[in-house]
């Protein structure tokens, strides 16, 4: 499988609060703008689903993956890519919180989903459950 | 054998994510770069005596990604290539900006193109642009005539 780097730990269950800012303490009286959503490629494979989300700038301990009961969130926060004191003249994208959440049907094996980053994209790897495949066969005959 | 037997039979995805995406557009203040389909979308910072360009290029290893200064303009270029062996109707979702691309940044000030430099780093592309020894302020002298 072309998912042999899994570096991203797949949190399960529920997290307490919500204290997925290992950032520098120094960000954390930056104005945060609210938390925007990354656009996000999903297709099909014949072992399960990938997801693949834009996440330019999030580094792998500030990137949060989660499935709480059956609703998968993805969480990251970029720090601006500029130092301290610099001045913006132009601006296109914005620095702070990315999130978005997905509800998994049953027929996603959730204990083995996987999840990597590279290059500021995200990729989730959403295997279908052996039961659900089975029964799909079922249908098929 | 997959396809339209079980195309939407298995659909993990349910109609929630829609709404938390439109929840979270609708208290977005910024239109998200998804809809503004600019590519790549630039930050440009004054830094003391340098500019310094930031361009998002998620998916983008420094080997693929062409950058050109000259010493009052940055051009980026670079082709976004979707996932190897997947085919158009195995996607449910498309919301990515992929294929060809290029964008040229006038730059605000004359920069000394010789000693920009660029980093790469988790899909953003930093370029650090030190402003043109002529493009700084200069102190002129007043002398008086004798």
């Amino acid at each position: 499988m072309s998912h042999d780097h899994p570096s991203i730990r797949v949190s399960v269950g529920a997290s307490g609060p919500r204290t997925n800012d290992p950032t520098a303490p120094e960000e954390a009286g930056r104005a945060s703008g609210p938390a925007f959503a990354p656009p996000v490629d999903i297709h099909d494979g014949p072992e399960g689903l990938t997801l693949e989300a834009d996440l330019p700038g999030a580094a792998e301990d500030a990137m949060l993956v989660q499935l709480e009961d059956n609703v998968l969130s993805l969480s990251a926060r970029i720090d601006s890519p500029a130092p301290e004191g610099a001045r913006l003249i132009h601006q296109e994208f914005h620095v702070g919180e990315y999130q978005r959440s997905f509800i998994l049907s049953d027929e996603v094996d959730r204990d083995r989903i996987t999840a990597e980053l590279k290059n500021g994209v995200l990729k989730v790897f959403l295997p279908r459950a052996d039961r659900a495949k089975a029964r799909r066969i079922e249908i098929k005959s | 054998m997959r396809g339209a037997s079980w195309r939407g039979k298995w659909d993990p995805f349910e109609e929630l994510q829609r709404e938390v995406g439109r929840l979270f557009q609708s208290l977005d203040p910024f239109p998200s770069p998804r809809h503004v389909r600019l590519f790549p979308p630039v930050n440009l910072y004054a830094a003391g005596d340098d500019y310094i360009l930031a361009a998002q290029l998620p998916g983008l290893a420094p080997e693929d990604v062409e950058l050109t200064v000259t010493h009052e303009s940055l051009t980026l270029r670079g082709d976004r290539k979707r996932a190897d062996g997947v085919t158009d109707d195995a996607y449910r979702r498309q919301e990515r900006v992929m294929g060809r691309w290029s964008r040229t940044i006038a730059l605000p000030d004359r920069i000394d193109e010789a000693r920009a430099t660029a980093h790469f780093s988790n899909g953003v592309l930093t370029v650090r642009l030190p402003r043109a020894e002529s493009a700084r302020p200069r102190h002129i002298v007043v002398s008086s005539s004798s």
